[in-house]
C-alpha cells in the first residue's frame, strides 16, 4: 500500500531534479560554449516485500546520470581579437589555481603584464604547456585556424587544443570550465575562428517543451499519491467501523 | 524547488544584458565611445552522483554523473576595442587616433585620465582642452596669433603666425598605450584611468612602435553597430521570457505540492 505513495514520491523527487536540469539550460541560454544536459532517468527494481506473491515487481524511478549535449553552439561574431571560437572537436588548456582546466569559452584577455588569460585570470597555455605574454610594441595580433598565433614580429606559438576519449567523462566546475582525469589527446582537425565566440548549444524549443512535460508529470504522479491516499482513508473509514 | 532560485538567476544575468544593450545604443553617436558585451558563464554545479566514482566492487565506474548546475553568473563586461570610424569634421582640432593608444588629460585633481575622444578646443590662456577644458598632457600652446594649426601624422603640432611664411613647430602630441586596454577605469565623460588591471600606461609618439597614428580633422565615432546591438537585444529578451516562464512553471509544481492533502 505505501508503495503507491513511495514510487509516486521517487518520480517526483526525480522530476523536480529533472526541472533543475532545465532551469540551468534555460539560465544559461545566452553562455558563451555552454553545453547543454539532459536527465537520464532508468528504473529501480525491487522485488515486492512478500515473498508469497513474486511476480509483483515495483519499480522506482531513479536519476543515474547526464547526457551532455556536445553539438557546436552558433557562431557569434564579436570583432574582439582575443575571441577565439573552436568548432568541430577540442578544448583550450587553461592554468588555474586549482591545476589545468580545459574549456571551450574562447574569451580571452590580456593582463597588465600582456599575457593571454580567460575572463577570470587564468593562463590560456600553448601547446609548450606556458602561458603566452605580448611586449608592448607587438600588433596586428592573429590566431590562424590551427590555433598558430603570430603577431608583426613574427610567429609567437600556438594554442594547445586538446580533445578526450569520452567528453561525457568530464565534470563541469561552473565558470565554462571542465575537469577530468583523462588523458588528453592533442586534437587533430582543429578549426579556429578569431573574433568570434561559440554561443551556447541549448535549444528553446527543446527545453520549454521538457519543461511542459515535466511540470504535468509531476502533477500527475501527484494524482497518483492523492488517489493511494484516498484509497487508504477509505479502507480505514470502511474497515474500521466496527459491524453493527 | 531549485529551479525558482536558477531561473532568477538567468533572468538578473539577461537583465544586466539588456542594460549592457541599453547604454551600447544610447552612446552610439559618442564619439570614442566603445561597445561594451555582457559575457555570461554558468555557476556551480552540485554532484549527486558523482562522475569516475566506482559502481561495484569490481571496479566499473559512473560514465555519467548527475551534475545539477545552479544557474549562470556574469563573468564580465569587457570593452570591445575595435577601432571606430573616422568622421570627417573639418575643424583643426578635431584629432582621430587611428590604432591603439590614448590622449592623456589631465583632471582638476591634478591626476591622468585617458581619452580616444579627440575634440579639443583652445582654452582662454592659449591651450589644447577637451570639451571639459581638461588640459592636454604634455600642454601645448597655441599662440593667440596663429592663423592655421597642422598636425601631423605622427603628432607634431605646428603653427603658421599671422605674417610668416614657415610655420614653427609649438609642441609633440603623445599617446599612451595600455597591455590591456580592457582593464581601464570608465570614469564617463569619456575618460578612463588606470588600474591595475590595465597596467601602466606606455607613453610614445604617435605613428611609432606600434602606436597608432593621428588625424586632423577626423573624429572617431562609436564602434557601436546597430544591428549587431537590436539583434543581441532580441536573443536577451527572449532568454529573459524564457527564464520567466521556468519559474511560472515551478510555481505550477510547487502549488500542486501544497494540495496534497
Amino acid at each position: 500500500m505505501e508503495n503507491a505513495l513511495l514510487i509516486g514520491l521517487s518520480r517526483q523527487m526525480a522530476m523536480a531534479r529533472d526541472m533543475a536540469t532545465i532551469a540551468n539550460n534555460i539560465a544559461n541560454v545566452n553562455t558563451t560554449a555552454f553545453k547543454s544536459e539532459t536527465m537520464m532517468f532508468e528504473q529501480y527494481l525491487k522485488t515486492d516485500a512478500s515473498e508469497l506473491s513474486p511476480d509483483k515487481r515495483i519499480t522506482f524511478v531513479q536519476d543515474v546520470g547526464q547526457y551532455r549535449n556536445m553539438r557546436d553552439g552558433a557562431l557569434q561574431t564579436t570583432g574582439n581579437p582575443f575571441d577565439v571560437a573552436i568548432t568541430g572537436e577540442g578544448f583550450f588548456r587553461i592554468e588555474t589555481a586549482n591545476g589545468v582546466r580545459y574549456t571551450r569559452n574562447g574569451n580571452f584577455y590580456l593582463n597588465n603584464e600582456g599575457q593571454l588569460v580567460t575572463s577570470a585570470g587564468d593562463f590560456v597555455l600553448t601547446d609548450a604547456g606556458a602561458p603566452i605574454a605580448f611586449a608592448r610594441d607587438e600588433t596586428g595580433i592573429t590566431i590562424a585556424r590551427d590555433g598558430t598565433i603570430s603577431t608583426d614580429q613574427g610567429r609567437r606559438g600556438r594554442l594547445a587544443i586538446v580533445t578526450f576519449g569520452n567528453p561525457q567523462d568530464m565534470k563541469k566546475t561552473g565558470d565554462s570550465l571542465f575537469e577530468t582525469a583523462q588523458q588528453e589527446v592533442p586534437a587533430q582537425n582543429i578549426r579556429l575562428v578569431q573574433g568570434a565566440l561559440e554561443g551556447s548549444n541549448v535549444n528553446p524549443i527543446l527545453e520549454m517543451t521538457n519543461m511542459i512535460e515535466v511540470t504535468r508529470s509531476y502533477a500527475s504522479a501527484q494524482k497518483l499519491i492523492d488517489q493511494a491516499d484516498q484509497m487508504r482513508r477509505q479502507a480505514i473509514q470502511q474497515l474500521g467501523t466496527p459491524a453493527a | 524547488m531549485q529551479s525558482l532560485s536558477i531561473a532568477a538567476t538567468g533572468m538578473m544575468a539577461q537583465q544586466l544584458n539588456v542594460e549592457v544593450i541599453s547604454n551600447n545604443i544610447a552612446n552610439m553617436s559618442t564619439s570614442g565611445f566603445k561597445r561594451q558585451r555582457a559575457e555570461f558563464q554558468d555557476l556551480l554545479y552540485q554532484n549527486l552522483r558523482r562522475v569516475g566514482t566506482n559502481s561495484s566492487d569490481a571496479g566499473t565506474i559512473v560514465p555519467a554523473g548527475v551534475q545539477v548546475g545552479l544557474g549562470v553568473k556574469t563573468a564580465a563586461v569587457n570593452r570591445i576595442m575595435t577601432q571606430g570610424n573616422l568622421d570627417n569634421t573639418e575643424n583643426k582640432l578635431d584629432i582621430a587616433i587611428q590604432g591603439r593608444g590614448y590622449f592623456r588629460v589631465e583632471l582638476p585633481s591634478g591626476e591622468d585620465a585617458y581619452t580616444r575622444a579627440g575634440s579639443f578646443q583652445i582654452s582662454a590662456d592659449g591651450q589644447l582642452v577637451t570639451a571639459d577644458g581638461y588640459t592636454l598632457a604634455p600642454g601645448i600652446n597655441i599662440p593667440p596669433e596663429a592663423i592655421d594649426v597642422t598636425i601631423s601624422r605622427d603628432g607634431q603640432v605646428q603653427v603658421t603666425l599671422q605674417g610668416e611664411t614657415a610655420s614653427q613647430v609649438v609642441g609633440q602630441i603623445e599617446l599612451a598605450t595600455f597591455a590591456n586596454d580592457a582593464g581601464l577605469d570608465p570614469l564617463g565623460n569619456n575618460l578612463f584611468t588606470e588600474t591595475t588591471a590595465s597596467g601602466a600606461p606606455t607613453i610614445g609618439t604617435p605613428a611609432n612602435d606600434g602606436v597608432g597614428s593621428v588625424l586632423q580633422g577626423f573624429l572617431e565615432t562609436s564602434n557601436v553597430n546597430a544591428v549587431s546591438e537590436i539583434t543581441t537585444l532580441i536573443t536577451a529578451q527572449r532568454a529573459y521570457e524564457m527564464n520567466a516562464k521556468v519559474i511560472t512553471a515551478s510555481d505550477e509544481m510547487m502549488s500542486v505540492t501544497t494540495n496534497i492533502k
